[in-house]
């Protein structure tokens, strides 16, 4: 009976595990990435990937860098949360 | 105690369901995983279909291959081709990309529910399952209804073939019973039956059931072979006396339909009344056509119930029957280059006329599949060769050439010559079977050696030219050939090409000779 009741549990707590993991990768990500574009010349060219395709659009510098900082702080908040 | 045990019986085959429930759960997981990508995906689309629009051209990197991009630039930003299956665009502007992509989003989205449903039941199953495993187990106020079954699936198994057997069983019956009533019936449905009841005894064998009937029916098996053996005793008997040759000059159709009736009475059957067992059974050795019409008639009458048992072997006496009876294959290739022969004849004859047609002269017949095998030859390097296409004309141009090659060798043309005379006229029978019936079945004894067979056509043969205008033949007595024929019709093959202008005054030379 004890056992049983624990085994759903584990399996939750092995999902947590995985999902946290993963998030800890995203995060880690975003934070290359936004050190990337903060380390760039101010005349370098950014362009962000249309999801699902191959064609990459102009975009901002400053502004690429804003969104990227704001993903890592939802990322980082997410991961506080779990 | 007692619940715990009862817990232990539970716990595979809960287990298991949980199992089940958990793969399916996790199934319907991977499902909603892809169609939240999807959705995702159309998510992202839909945004820049929105703001696609909004500028005249955008600056990107177009992609060039998989690896290499280029700087250029996107334009015409309100046009867009929406793929619509099966590699159908259609080209629309973008707000009716983005209402076709929400359309296509609200799909996503029903998908999504429906799967999120199943994953929903599945789980409440799953719960249910613990708690049924935690009900029994616990043993409170329910109690655990159990009927025992006592090793059910095989028997059920068992009752299944039971089942069929009634099937088989009448089958035999049946058989058997019309064995009994077929005493007074034809014999020869008695011999299938027989056979039937044979495999059908086969098949109950092993039920263990009629035994007895097994029994009896071998005893009336032994008692019929005896029977039979008795009575081709005595057929044979009256073979040997009631034969009288009849003209073998019957044409095939007759023949076929002997033939036929033949196969028809092929079985051995036994007769218990009739005593007119005559000659009418041919043993297959003998070369026998006994009184063909009134036979004939006889056996149609002999299709009643009290059939007379009748094996007919007959040989088949279509006229080339002969020279395939003697010759093999030799007399086969005999027989072609002869017809090469012809055909170059008939070549020199027309000249411009010579089409391929000449073949197909009207001495020339061609009634089975073989035949044409047999007409349409190349030779190559003196062999015969069938020719892989009888619209080709460059091969017929070949045979044709070594015909007229081997017309023009000289010495060993005329006995070759001679030879080709003999076997065409085994082939006049063909056309007009009445003239040489006789001569080509007066040789009975013809062996199968060719060198042999030349002392048996060693006389001078007169042929009967079956061509309109008739070219005299070379018809000269070949001085008994010890020699072989293949070897020679090599030899002049690879000596003809050298004096091809001359063949026609060899011809006649040859016809001087004869004189």
């Amino acid at each position: 009976m004890t056992t049983k009741g624990n085994l759903p549990a584990a399996s939750t707590v092995q999902e947590t595990t995985t999902q946290k993991e993963e998030l800890n990768k995203k995060i880690r990500e975003q934070k290359i990435l936004v050190d990337e574009l903060s380390n760039l010349k101010k005349n370098r060219s950014v362009y962000l990937q249309q999801p699902n395709s191959n064609i990459f659009f102009l975009a901002d510098r400053t502004q690429t860098m804003s969104t990227c900082k704001k993903e890592l702080d939802n990322l980082k908040k997410e991961y506080q949360d779990m | 105690m007692a619940g715990r045990a009862v817990e232990s019986d539970l716990a595979p085959d809960v287990g298991r369901l949980r199992e089940e429930h958990k793969k399916v759960v996790k199934g319907c997981e991977g499902q909603i995983e892809h169609w939240r990508k999807v959705e995702k995906d159309y998510d992202s689309l839909q945004e820049r279909l929105k703001t696609l629009p909004d500028q005249l051209s955008y600056d990107i990197m177009v992609p060039f291959g998989p690896l290499a991009f280029m700087p250029g630039k996107l334009v015409h930003t309100n046009e867009v081709t929406v793929l619509l299956g099966d590699n159908w665009f259609a080209k629309c502007s973008a707000k009716q990309a983005d209402n076709i992509v929400e359309h296509r989003k609200k799909h996503v989205k029903r998908t999504l529910d429906d799967l999120h449903k199943v994953v929903k039941n599945f789980e409440d199953r799953a719960s249910f399952t613990d708690d049924l495993d935690r009900v029994s187990g616990s043993k409170g106020d329910y109690v655990d209804i159990r009927e025992e079954v006592l090793n059910d699936e095989a028997l059920t198994k068992g009752k299944r073939r039971v089942a069929h057997k009634p099937h088989s069983k009448p089958k035999m019956d049946y058989v058997v019973a019309l064995e009994e009533a077929e005493e007074d019936e034809e014999e020869e449905e008695e011999e299938d039956k027989e056979e039937k009841v044979r495999v059908t005894e086969g098949e109950d064998r092993d039920g263990g059931k009629g035994v007895v009937t097994e029994e009896d029916l071998w005893a009336q098996l032994d008692a019929l072979e005896a029977q039979e053996e008795q009575l081709d005793e005595r057929d044979r008997m009256c073979d040997l006396t009631d034969t009288n040759g009849e003209d073998t000059s019957s044409s095939s159709e007759e023949e076929k339909e002997r033939e036929g009736t033949g196969q028809t009475n092929d079985s051995p059957k036994e007769d218990h009344a009739t005593s007119d067992i005559h000659g009418s059974q041919l043993n297959g050795v003998l070369h026998t056509h006994p009184e063909e019409e009134e036979g004939k008639e006889e056996e149609e009458g002999e299709e009643d119930p009290n059939a007379l048992p009748t094996i007919y072997f007959s040989h088949t006496v279509e006229p080339k029957k002969v020279r395939i009876n003697t010759g093999k294959n030799t007399m086969l290739k005999f027989s072609e280059r002869k017809e090469q022969k012809e055909q170059a004849k008939n070549k020199k004859k027309k000249n411009g006329k010579a089409n391929g047609h000449s073949r197909h002269d009207q001495h020339h017949k061609i009634t089975t599949p073989a035949d044409i095998y047999r007409l349409f030859v190349d030779v190559v390097n003196g062999e015969l060769i069938p020719r892989k296409s009888i619209l080709k004309s460059r091969s017929r141009e070949n045979s044709v050439c070594s015909d007229t090659s081997e017309s023009s060798a000289a010495d060993f043309e005329e006995r070759r010559s001679a030879l080709g005379r003999t076997l065409s006229h085994d082939d006049a029978t063909h056309s007009d079977t009445s003239d040489c019936v006789t001569e080509e079945d007066s040789p009975p004894g013809i062996p199968l050696h060719s060198g042999s067979r030349f002392e048996a056509f060693s006389g001078t043969v007169v042929e009967k030219d079956p061509l309109p205008s008739s070219i005299p033949h070379l018809t000269i007595a070949p001085p008994a050939l010890p020699t072989i024929l293949e070897r020679k019709s090599e030899e002049l093959c690879t000596e003809a090409p050298q004096e091809p202008p001359k063949r026609v005054s060899k011809f006649k030379a040859a016809r001087l000779q004869q004189k």
